[in-house]
């Protein structure tokens, strides 16, 4: 029951943390943010029992977060 | 990247951090058959050391200094080794990717199964870690030589 519990409370904070994303309006904070969605799919998957695919979601969250603080240390930071 | 990232913490933190992802990465490529991990993860993971040297060193990192036109062409090695654990597999006279026929001396068929997976994800590896390299150099590039959006 209570692994029942903690994965309400993951679907839970999945749709705070995208609710969060849609309403920032700094692009960086965006990324970060998103990094903790990653996350918390990782546990997500985790916890239904496919370690392969919790393995390549942190791989590939790591990554495009590399990516996008790439591509935004150039550019103008604030949205308009 | 012409402006580093790095600072004194971040130098330090490089050169602690970067050889335990290498071992890492090799640990999972050659676990990948019967655990969590694989040829895709292993290449993503081999591919953190040098996109963090060039983060942190910028253009004075001469530890993997592996240019832009070698990328690809490592990238298609990588699909060829793929491909001809495949062929080889045809000229054993099996079907493609039938690692049963694969030409090695091997006591039980399972070690050529080993050994034909081993290959294969052998090939991803080394194409999956050029593909993000050339990714990275391409938005880095972009970035760099028009001077962003301003």
């Amino acid at each position: 029951m209570q692994i029942y519990t903690v994965e309400a409370a993951l679907l839970v904070f999945l749709i705070l943390i995208t609710a969060c994303i849609i309403y920032c309006q700094d692009i960086l904070s965006c990324v970060m943010i998103y990094s903790a969605f990653s996350f918390c799919a990782v546990l997500l998957y985790l916890m239904m029992g496919s370690p392969d695919v919790a393995f390549t979601e942190v791989v590939v969250g790591t990554v495009s977060t590399i990516f996008y603080v790439i591509a935004l240390k150039k550019i103008d930071r604030w949205c308009k | 990247m012409k402006e580093p990232f790095g600072g004194y913490l971040l130098n330090i933190a490089f050169r602690l951090l970067v050889p335990f992802t290498v071992v890492y990465s090799v640990y999972v490529l050659i676990l990948g058959e019967s655990s969590p991990g694989g040829g895709f993860q292993a290449g993503v993971v081999l591919s953190f050391g040098i996109v963090l040297g060039r983060l942190i060193m910028g253009e004075d990192c001469k530890l993997f200094n592996i240019k832009t036109k070698n990328t690809l062409v490592i990238a298609g090695v990588g699909t060829f080794i793929y491909s001809l654990a495949g062929w080889l597999t045809l000229f054993g006279g099996g079907k493609f990717l039938d690692y049963s026929f694969l030409p090695f001396a091997a006591e039980h068929a399972n070690e050529l199964h080993a050994l034909g997976i081993l290959m294969i994800e052998t090939g991803v590896t080394i194409c999956v870690m050029m593909t993000i390299l050339n990714i990275m150099d391409a938005v880095v590039k972009r970035s760099d030589d028009d001077g962003s959006a301003e």
